[in-house]
């Protein structure tokens, strides 16, 4: 139940990232903003859980090494950990003092408590190992199979001594990302604090942890740019992607002027025929991809666009986007919307393309 | 785009509400006049649609009604009511300060600390905080109200104006395209 749930949530962020990609971001990002982000499975969400959430699942790292069924009980076993009350923790916790206290030379959480909603299993997203240190803790005193309360005693021993190898030979390398932890069971509701475990070398005062934390914070907003923006996927390095980044946004309101230009050209006065634009305004937006017939006046536009815009420096530009934007309902090339367009220019069909043209904004 | 037609909805309508007013005046405009008059009204549609939710559209706003003569365009689209409520420029203020006041205690802090890295790595670190810094100042001034955003919601904000620069650019040309078509018929 675990994995699954841990895998539900990594899935959510994924169907964040395509998402992206199919432009419902505007939407997202407006409830992203107004609305402080509540659903744990987007990865954004990480950043902004508030501590009552918080929760530090410690994975077992033995759960590997055990026997098969053991492993599979002692999942289970902390799969129910959840629901145990919290109060439970707390005698266990002079047991754990050893345990704790190497874990507090690695990092700085304590042994966290065992109650908390199954929706921050799902939240460490990234973090491969997701271990279940205070759910073991709470095993002993509640678990009714004295079966599973055994081998946990006899395998936190085990952990203790192993946890520092494997600790050392992962987190060398593995990047941790930023984990929320509770201190006590009793305290966890009430801690405004977000806990970041320190990585190994690193020097664990609360000044460059902080900075760590809002560094990682600005890369995943970063991540999310670099998404949106195109062709920023293969960059690496931060002054670069600001460069594309920058580069779009001048470019984006250079064509804002220009189109503004282009408008003032168009009428000699500042009117706009708004009864025959305006019929089919409130469905039009959504018609025109979707209605199939518009594919024939979107030729029309393209080719008009080609011979407007070659005077314009910024068509480089725009034809991939225009392109890109219009691929989705009609898969035309500039070159054969051209040809398209000017094989019908003489056609008599005027009203009809004017209709559809109407309809289409 | 499912999402998004309500957004360019919304800006067209609004939009179209002002620049009927900007035709509605007797005055003769030059070219240059109107294409401000359109530019400001496709911008202040395209903050209103964001009205209160993000910083860059309060400070295009506030910009926007800094000229008497924008402001009467810039309530008739906002509406009256949420004019009034963006007229709170006080809050801005605030945040200036407190941004401000928390960079000095941060270089403060950061100066006591010392910190234990190769020499060629200090080099390297400061050469690429430099340039992140020079781009930063760079999108501060392009985003409109940057300069009071630390770091990071500058980054979201900048990610609101590029999606909301993308929607207003394509209705735009839409409109461009359609009356230049209408017009050559």
């Amino acid at each position: 139940m675990e994995g699954t749930v841990i895998r539900s949530g990594s899935a959510g962020s994924e169907e964040d990232g395509t998402e992206v990609e199919s432009f419902q971001f505007g939407e997202e990002i407006q409830g992203l903003m107004s609305v402080p982000p509540e659903s744990g499975s987007s990865f954004t969400a990480l950043l902004g859980l508030p501590a009552t959430q918080a929760m530090e699942l410690l994975h077992s790292p033995e759960s590997d090494e055990a026997p098969a069924t053991l492993s599979g009980e002692a999942r289970v076993d902390q799969c129910q950990k959840p629901y145990l009350p919290s109060f439970n923790c707390s005698p266990s916790f002079p047991s754990n003092a050893a345990l704790v206290e190497r874990a507090a030379r690695f990092s700085i959480f304590a042994g966290g408590s065992g109650e908390d909603s199954p929706d921050t299993n799902s939240m460490p997203s990234n973090s491969s190992r997701v271990k279940n240190e205070p759910m073991d803790t709470d095993s002993n005193p509640t678990t009714p199979p004295p079966l599973i309360s055994d081998p946990t005693v006899g395998n936190r021993n085990l952990k203790s001594a192993k946890r520092k190898e494997r600790e050392k030979k992962v987190k060398g390398p593995s990047k941790k990302n930023k984990n929320v932890a509770s201190e006590s069971s009793e305290d966890a509701e009430k801690l405004p604090y977000v806990h970041v475990r320190a990585r190994r070398g690193q020097a664990t005062d609360s000044h460059s942890l902080a900075e760590r934390a809002r560094r990682e914070k600005i890369n995943a907003r970063m991540k999310l740019l670099q998404e949106l923006v195109p062709g920023c996927n293969r960059i690496s390095g931060t002054a670069l992607v600001l460069d594309e980044i920058i580069n779009h946004v001048q470019s984006l309101q250079r064509q804002v002027e220009f189109l503004s230009m282009r408008l003032a050209a168009v009428n000699p006065r500042i009117d706009f025929n708004l009864d025959s634009l305006l019929a089919a305004e409130s469905g039009s937006l959504m018609d025109s991809s979707m209605f199939t017939p518009l594919v024939w006046p979107e030729v029309q536009v393209n080719g008009n666009r080609q011979q407007y815009q070659q005077q314009w420096q910024y068509d480089a530009y725009n034809q991939p986007v225009w392109g890109r934007e219009e691929d989705n309902h009609n898969f035309i090339t500039p070159e054969n919307s051209l040809l398209s367009y000017d094989s019908s220019a003489n056609s008599g069909t005027s009203s009809l393309r004017v209709n559809l043209l109407k309809m289409e904004l | 785009m499912g999402a998004p037609t309500s957004l360019k909805q919304k800006f067209l309508k609004k939009w179209i509400m002002g620049l009927q007013i900007c035709g509605s005046s007797k005055k003769e405009m030059g070219i240059l006049e109107r294409k401000k008059a359109i530019k400001l009204a496709a911008d202040v549609a395209m903050a209103s649609t964001r009205t209160a939710t993000t910083c860059w559209s309060r400070a295009l706003i506030a910009n926007a009604s800094k000229c008497d003569e924008n402001k009467m365009l810039v309530e008739h689209i906002m509406g009256s009511s949420q004019s009034e409520r963006l007229s709170v420029k006080s809050a801005c203020m605030g945040c200036n300060k407190r941004i401000r006041s928390k960079k000095i205690l941060g270089r403060s802090k950061s100066i006591s600390r010392v910190k234990k890295i190769a020499p060629q790595k200090i080099l390297a670190n400061s050469i690429a905080k430099r340039l992140v810094k020079k781009r930063t100042q760079v999108l501060k001034s392009l985003v409109p109200g940057g300069e009071s955003m630390d770091e990071f919601s500058l980054i979201e904000e900048t990610l609101d104006y590029i999606l909301s620069l993308r929607t207003q650019v394509s209705v735009m040309r839409r409109l461009a395209n359609a009356t230049e078509h209408s017009n050559r018929k």
